[in-house]
């Protein structure tokens, strides 16, 4: 302390006599040499006690020096040490750590200075990338300080530091250059800013696998000594991880770039582990390497990809290398409940791999299969919880899509087998669903349920299975001995799962459901709890479960037990508990906080035994059978004449239906029909209208026609005498021109006759004057002659000619 | 699955120009029609024979968008080769091919082989930009030309194979330094420890050590 303080009087010149400056001043006139100082190693000086200064007064240093220090960047870039100081002193006071020395100052702790600090650099997006420009110095000074600076950002805000790296040309490629740094201080700090920088930001995830991460930084593990190495080896773990997870395009590169192989060695366990034992950084390193793989096989990912994986896992020969771990001694209980989940998801859906787990053998004498190893110690209470639930997940993960698995225990359960005396993972299930630790029988429960999903020849045969449960009495079938526990026992989460059990058992299975419902008490029980009223301890979750299974011996009831047929027990919800709170209780499942977590992924994510009450394939079926529940029981309360439909026997059942359709034929016939005759009808109507219009014209017509007639007789002008549109007149009409056009005729014709007798008559008249002239002659000659007096002659003459004229004037 | 080399590649190019499809078609040999948007990057891996070597083909796939042009600069550096994609039904992909140009000769390493593929030669009906265009874009500026169609298949194999080849050639000429990794070339696991002198004995050398393996 006496060193720094002389250091900081030669820079300030020593302060005055008889007084100490403050802290708060020093800042304050260091930070005015920096800026005003024309000599470098003054602001070099400055610059270094500010530094010194900036962790106990970093609240000053980083008001009054923050644009002074970026200043410097830029106009200093020659002097690698002035730079290291301003590097270091920028990091200090965007640091998100609170220091030691700040402590003294008794600053308030909620005000996160590093944050706002940090914020006010970022806000000029030119800042960071200076800080870029300066990872690309070698020197030391500059290159330590500059990644620490820029994990000190990320740290604080994240979001805007990987923004601005992301647009600055070739920002991401020289932190990539970083990972082949020779200084190991800096290159491990490199890792360490990537795991930072590839948070949650799959663009920048895809550019570091892009630049070769994955090859660098398993070089730098297998440099270490895989999972031997020191922290570096953890950190280098992490970014993987945070590059592979959620991320199917990195991936596919992993699995397409050969780098799942290289994981290999990371697996092989020394000779002599037992007795040197697993070191706390081993321990964190091993769990990375599993977490590393179950990101690659995580059932979240695409079917396609996590198969490409498994398959891939399995010929790289680490199945199996997992499994030897699974099966060796001496490893630390977390890695093996971790090591448990992961050989579970390397084999989750995939037959080959599921085979191969099959046939894996724990090296007990005589050897046993490992699923009978795994089954023991999940059915034994002094194993940790989290291991138990790790073995449920393995073997559910062993049944998923697994019909050849899922017989292959069940077979184990029937009477038919061998006298073979070796334990079996059937029988160790059935004595756990029966045994006083209630979490022995709920995972026991829900390991069986899983035998059974879509699997309805395996419901048919687990039916098959009997118990003798006590000495000399009459052996049970494994589902009235549930149907009986589920009564006896006093625990929730026994109950819950034996309720899981059979609701998983009876669904599209109806002799299940005959027999459960030939279990004494069983459905006094449900009725009862269905229409209880408690509300505390989870206990909603039991009324809705029992809720469940009473509406799937509606649903799936073939009739064949008399008391609970499909209409009584449809009676009973409805008498008993009424529909409106039987749905209520239905639906407190579906609410409740423990069936969303559970539904949200296969996997089990309990901490506490407690949180064990409901199960994911559970989930499923409840959602797919809840709404045909509730749909089936409407319909019984629409049918209210007494007689329902549930009531019917198969044979009734089909009748009744063909009834229906014929009916409803018919109605729609009639409906046709009456359709038709109101058509017609209304036709009808309008023909009657129409004719009653016609005969109406008619009428009119016929007196017209009488006026015609009349006006006609009467020698009127018929063209005076409309009436168009009338067919009648106009016929008359027609007849009249017609008769006109005759008389016309008649008339020319009589013109005619008349013409030829006026002609004729011109003719004689002409002739008979001829012959008067020739008369005439001919008296001229006889009186030449003189045979006849004048005066008579002219007067006869004239008489002639009047009585020849009268006929034509006739 | 043990490979001679394996080379990294990307595909620029405008949006909608088939980047996608192109991959899709070379990895998957499907054809995917409706237009998925590519975010940031995708992957895919095809292996492929050239002069009787396996090699492996990575390839990156980039968002054609403009919001995504600084990412798809990060890829630049580390490639090997890069297929520059235009839509011969769409003059303005093809106007834009100097600014991507640009772009990738700015931020790449001088080696890379570009190959300039007109995509959609399906669509002769719609064409706009003639095939002698293209020809001569890639001559002027010393590019391989090709057109493709994602649709029907056609050119997409030689497309990939040929930028492979000029690869292959310039690593046997000893231009690439394949020691260094930011190349975007590595060379095989089984091949690096019997042929450890190959990349920088020259270009002599180089031509030497493949014609006796």
């Amino acid at each position: 302390m006496e060193y720094f303080k002389s250091g900081l009087k030669s820079v300030l010149g020593g302060p005055p006599p008889g007084t100490q400056p403050t802290g708060p001043e020093t800042v304050e006139k260091l930070v005015s040499r920096v800026s005003t100082s024309t000599l470098l190693e003054d602001r070099r000086d400055a610059c270094r006690a500010l530094r010194a200064l900036s962790k106990k007064y970093r609240l000053e240093v980083g008001a009054q020096g923050m644009d002074v220090l970026r200043q410097v960047l830029e106009l200093d870039r020659a002097d690698p040490e002035i730079i290291g100081y301003c590097l270091d002193t920028l990091c200090n006071i965007t640091s998100k750590e609170i220091f030691e020395e700040e402590r003294e100052n008794d600053v308030n702790p909620n005000l996160n200075v590093g944050e706002q600090f940090s914020e006010m650099f970022l806000k000029n997006p030119e800042n960071l990338p200076v800080i870029l420009s300066y990872l690309e110095e070698y020197d030391f000074r500059v290159r330590w300080p500059a990644i620490k600076f820029l994990i000190s950002l990320t740290t604080c805000k994240p979001k805007e530091v990987q923004e601005i790296i992301l647009v600055s040309p070739m920002g991401m490629s020289k932190l990539m250059d970083l990972l082949a740094e020779n200084r190991e201080v800096v290159r491990n700090d490199a890792v360490l800013l990537l795991i930072h920088l590839t948070k949650s930001n799959a663009n920048i995830q895809k550019i570091v696998a892009f630049e070769n991460a994955f090859d660098k930084l398993l070089n730098i593990i297998s440099d270490e000594g895989y999972t031997d190495g020191g922290i570096v080896v953890e950190d280098c773990l992490l970014l993987m991880l945070n590059l592979l997870q959620n991320n199917t395009s990195n991936i596919n590169f992993f699995k397409e770039g050969s780098y799942i192989q290289k994981l290999t060695p990371m697996f092989v366990l020394p000779e002599n582990l037992e007795e040197i034992g697993w070191s706390p950084q081993k321990v964190s390193n091993f769990h990375c390497v599993l977490h590393l793989v179950r990101t690659l096989v995580s059932p979240n990912n695409p079917a396609q990809i996590i198969t490409s994986c498994q398959k891939t896992l399995r010929n790289a020969n680490l199945l199996e290398a997992l499994c030897s771990i699974l099966m060796a001694s001496g490893v630390p209980a977390d890695i093996l409940t971790e090591t448990i989940n992961t050989v579970g998801e390397v084999i989750r859906g995939n037959l080959t791999n599921q085979e191969y787990f099959t046939n894996v053998l724990a090296p007990s004498n005589p050897p046993r299969p490992a699923l009978v190893v795994l089954i023991m110690s999940m059915v034994n209470e002094k194993q940790p919880f989290a291991l138990r639930c790790a073995v449920l997940y393995c073997f559910q993960c062993f049944l998923y899509k697994n019909e050849i698995g899922q017989e292959l225990v069940v077979q184990t359960l029937l009477p038919s087998s061998s006298g073979n005396t070796a334990v079996t993972t059937g029988q160790l299930l059935c004595s756990g669903l029966f045994s006083n630790d209630p979490l022995s029988n709920w995972f026991s429960a829900v390991a069986l349920s899983h035998c059974l999903i879509e699997n309805p020849a395996q419901k048919e045969q687990l039916l098959r299975v009997l118990l003798a449960t006590n000495l000399g009495a009459q052996p049970v079938t494994l589902l009235s001995q549930c149907g009986v526990f589920l009564q006896h026992t006093s625990k929730l989460q026994a109950k819950l799962g034996i309720l899981m059990l059979i609701s998983m058992w009876m669904a599209h299975c109806p002799p299940a459901v005959k027999i459960f419902l030939n279990v004494p008490g069983a459905m006094a029980f449900l009725t009862a709890q269905t229409s209880a009223s408690e509300f505390d301890n989870n206990a909603e979750l039991l009324q809705g479960m029992c809720a469940f299974i009473m509406g799937l011996c509606v649903l799936f009831n073939d009739n064949s037990v008399q008391n609970y047929s499909k209409e009584n027990l449809s009676q009973l919800i409805e008498k008993r508990v009424g529909l409106e709170t039987y749905c209520k209780k239905l639906n407190e499942i579906a609410r409740h906080e423990l069936y969303a977590r559970a539904a949200k992924q296969p996997q089990i994510r309990a901490k506490h035994s407690s949180e064990l009450l409901l199960e994911f394939e559970f989930c499923k079926l409840f959602k797919i059978m809840e709404g045909s529940i509730i749909q089936a029981l409407g319909v019984q309360r629409d049918l209210s004449n007494g007689i329902s439909e549930l009531s019917l026997s198969e044979h009734e059942n089909a009748l009744l239906l063909q009834y229906k359709d014929l009916i409803r034929d018919q109605d729609k016939k009639l409906q046709e029909c009456q359709r038709k005759y109101a058509f017609l009808q209304k036709q009808f109507e309008d023909v009657k209208a129409q004719k009653d219009e016609l005969q109406q014209t008619n009428i009119q017509l016929i007196d017209q026609h009488t006026l015609f007639k009349a006006q006609m007789s009467s020698g009127a002008n018929i063209n005076n005498l409309e009436n168009h549109q009338n067919d009648n007149s106009a016929e008359i009409i027609e007849n009249l021109k017609a008769q006109l056009a005759k008389k016309d005729e008649e008339l020319a014709d009589k013109i005619a006759e008349l013409e030829s007798y006026q002609k004729d008559q011109d003719d004689l008249l002409e002739l008979l004057t001829a012959q008067d002239t020739k008369l005439n002659k001919f008296k001229e000659k006889l009186r030449q002659i003189g045979a006849l007096p004048k005066e008579e002659d002219s007067n006869s003459e004239i008489s002639d000619n009047e009585d020849d004229n009268k006929p034509s004037l006739l | 699955m043990s490979y001679a080399y394996l080379f990294k590649y990307i595909i620029i190019g405008d949006t909608g120009v088939g980047k996608s499809c192109l991959l899709l078609q070379f990895t998957d040999k499907r054809f995917q029609p409706v237009h998925d948007l590519t975010i940031g990057v995708e992957f895919g891996a095809r292996m492929i024979t050239i002069d009787s070597k396996q090699i492996k083909l990575q390839i990156w796939d980039t968002a054609g968008q403009e919001a995504f042009r600084s990412i798809t600069r990060s890829y630049y550096r580390g490639a090997a080769g890069a297929l520059l994609v235009y839509d011969i039904t769409r003059r303005e992909t093809f106007n834009h091919l100097t600014t991507w140009l640009d772009d990738a000769r700015q931020h790449s390493n001088s080696n890379m082989v570009i190959m300039l593929i007109g995509n959609k030669s399906d669509l002769e009906s719609r064409r706009e930009v003639k095939k002698e265009e293209g020809e001569a874009f890639a001559r002027e500026h010393g590019l391989v030309f090709m057109e493709t169609s994602a649709k029907t298949a056609a050119n997409v194999e030689e497309a990939f194979i040929n930028t492979a080849k000029e690869i292959y050639e310039k690593i046997q000429e000893g231009v690439f330094d394949i020691n260094n990794e930011a190349n975007g070339i590595k060379i095989g696991p089984q091949h690096s420890p019997t042929n450890p002198s190959l990349p920088g004995a020259g270009g002599v050398g180089g031509s030497q050590g493949s014609a006796c393996c």
